[in-house]
């Protein structure tokens, strides 16, 4: 079925609008010969609505001859071998419409009239067929476009989804196993402090698995978050992990990626502040500079250990998660200087007005 | 246990709680006596060799150096069972000939039969050098316990495929840590290698040979039966008499160049 005749609002348009070209038609039949008016009318005005609907022949054949995969003299040849057809088979009908006119006996046509206006139909049905054809094809290339970029689109939110999925992974298996030891052991020596970190332990997951949920957080939701993750480890590393806490306030409500963070606390702890006999303190700082957000994640690292090759793995989640946020004004850095390990991260400050939220 | 002999236990792991669970378990234990906590791997080396315990419960991940590394340093090394949140080093861990793998979390009946497997292989080696058992899946044939050898060890002390990318020697209690860059070369002496970087040198109990493996051929190269040097250090080569050369470091040290050696070094440059 031809889009138009499934579509009722451009259908009227497009009835009126062939309907006037009949008008048109008759006028100009009346001009080239003579013909009584109501003849003129009663023939054009049908003929050139049967028109309008033959001319759409052209939605199939511009599919059986598409401009990108056929050589264009096959284009050509085909559409005019089409368009003489569509106009003989137009220009006949419409002859016999004529004779039943005169049949019907509402005036006085002479044969010589009518083998004119078979003329004529045939010669004017060919341009306006190929007119319909380009048509057609422009339209075909609009849609060919809309649907390349509903795929690219398509695509985009597949890489998204994916990285959502690579960021449940990133939560640390080897945490959660770690985590419940500790526990473990302070069931024996400390059983209320066993309570809170199980507690803060499911608060930490909750949390984590509704940030993961959602397109964009507040900056201060994000921290609360790291602020959780830490108490845990804290209970594992004890008096070797410190933390050290700058942030604005102007901050705090911009937007981030959710779980844009956590990855780079833990893995501030996993390659820094745990790879030193005496620990040390993440600093974490963020800022608001007009339009820009910038946070800093830093850590002491062991002078002697070799880079580790699981480090890379957390900071190109992180980017691409910031790719994924539509930042293209976001940037990562990482920054190993001797002794420290600093990841800085730019964004655009953006406010909390513009939340979106995914189900 | 048949055996009522006292196991003397040291403990090491970074993290506080972890040691304490142990410590809490092997308080059931009558027969069973905590020698020391180590909170990382230099602790633990100059804690074997102060209490010479039997068995050493032993953390993988840890500062400095990890649980195979302290192993490599330890001669003769108590029994180890390991305890980790990490899986994947498991089959090292039995290269090493540990008589256990403990996963954390893990609890007490899991660390019970871990004691039994060790009192089991102690009293099968004769009560003696306790780092000799087999790993418990290999324990139905029993293999005539035998110490790892020190290749085992320093391989199953890096990634697999990897080269070492840190040297560690022992000396008294103390450890010494050479990242493999600060190398300048490794020299042959009987039963030992001494290991030359930023102008001193240690000693190791090892083989060139075994030394060699460990190392990264394209940056280490054997210019001599008793020399590895590393190729970076060489300033330029001179012709020495017939068939031999002399390298000559940055530092104006000169080295013996075999035949070859000097083939290799060609091959490598």
């Amino acid at each position: 079925m031809h889009p138009l005749l499934t579509r009722r609002v451009w259908l009227g348009p497009y009835v009126l609008a062939w309907l006037l070209a009949g008008l048109l038609l008759a006028e100009f039949l009346r001009l080239i010969g003579p013909l009584p008016v109501s003849h003129a009318h009663a023939f054009a005005v049908p003929a050139m609505l049967v028109c309008g609907f033959v001319v759409l022949s052209a939605w199939w054949a511009c599919r059986r001859y598409p401009l990108v995969s056929t050589p264009p003299l096959k284009v050509l040849s085909g559409q005019i071998g089409v368009a003489l057809q569509a106009s003989a088979v137009w220009a006949v009908g419409s002859l016999l419409w004529e004779l039943v006119l005169v049949r019907l006996g509402d005036s006085v046509v002479m044969r010589a009239d009518i083998l004119r206006n078979f003329g004529v139909l045939f010669l004017i049905g060919i341009p306006l067929y190929l007119l319909s054809a380009v048509v057609h094809y422009l339209v075909l290339a609009f849609e060919a476009a809309h649907e390349a970029e509903r795929r690219v689109l398509e695509s985009q939110v597949s890489t998204r989804e994916a990285e959502v999925r690579a960021l449940r992974a990133q939560l640390n298996p080897h945490f959660l196993f770690n985590s419940l030891n500790s526990i473990n052991s302070l069931v024996g020596s400390d059983p209320e402090g066993a309570r809170r970190m199980c507690e803060g332990l499911g608060d930490f997951l909750r949390r984590t698995l509704a940030l993961a949920a959602r397109d964009s957080v507040a900056l201060s939701e994000e921290l609360a978050l790291v602020e959780r993750y830490l108490a845990i480890e804290k209970v594992r590393f004890g008096e070797r992990l410190g933390i050290e806490r700058r942030v604005d306030e102007s901050a705090l409500g911009c937007r981030v990626p959710p779980l844009l963070l956590q990855p780079l606390v833990e893995n501030a702890i996993k390659h820094g502040v745990s790879g030193r006999l005496e620990g040390g303190v993440v600093r974490i700082e963020a800022r608001r500079e007009g339009a820009r957000l910038g946070i800093v994640v830093e850590n002491p690292v062991d002078e002697d250990a070799p880079a580790r090759a699981g480090a890379g793995v957390g900071l190109e989640n992180v980017r691409r998660r910031l790719e994924a946020f539509g930042a293209e004004e976001a940037r990562l850095d990482a920054v190993r200087e001797p002794g420290v390990f600093r990841v800085l991260l730019t964004l655009p400050a953006r406010d909390s007005e513009t939340e979106g939220s995914r189900g | 246990m048949a055996d009522a002999k006292t196991l003397r236990v040291l403990i090491v792991d970074d993290e506080a709680p972890a040691r304490a669970l142990v410590r809490e378990y092997l308080g059931a234990h009558a027969d069973i006596e905590v020698v020391g906590e180590c909170a990382n791997g230099f602790e633990a080396v100059k804690a074997v060799s102060e209490h010479a315990p039997d068995l050493m419960f032993l953390d993988v991940q840890m500062p400095k150096l990890t649980g195979f590394e302290v192993l490599e340093l330890l001669d003769p090394a108590p029994a180890v069972v390991f305890c980790t949140a990490y899986d994947e080093f498991a089959l090292k861990a039995f290269e090493v000939h540990a008589v256990d793998y403990l996963l954390k979390p893990f609890g007490r009946d899991r660390l019970a039969e871990a004691l039994g497997r060790v009192r089991e292989r102690l009293a099968a080696s004769g009560a003696g050098t306790a780092a000799a058992v087999a790993p418990p899946e290999t324990s139905a044939t029993p293999a005539a316990p035998t110490a790892p050898s020190a290749a085992a060890l320093s391989a199953a002390a890096r990634a697999p495929g990897q080269f070492a990318e840190r040297l560690m020697v022992r000396d008294g209690a103390l450890v010494h840590v050479i990242p493999i860059e600060k190398l300048d070369y490794v020299e042959a002496q009987d039963d030992y290698v001494a290991i030359h970087a930023e102008g001193k040198s240690w000693l190791k109990h090892q083989t060139l040979a075994d030394l060699e493996q460990s190392l990264d051929p394209a940056r280490f190269v054997r210019v001599h039966r008793s020399y590895v040097v590393n190729v970076e250090r060489i300033a330029r080569i001179e012709p020495y008499a017939k068939d031999s050369r002399v390298a000559i470091l940055h530092d104006g040290r000169e080295l013996p160049v075999s035949r070859g050696g000097y083939q290799r070094l060609r091959e490598r440059m």
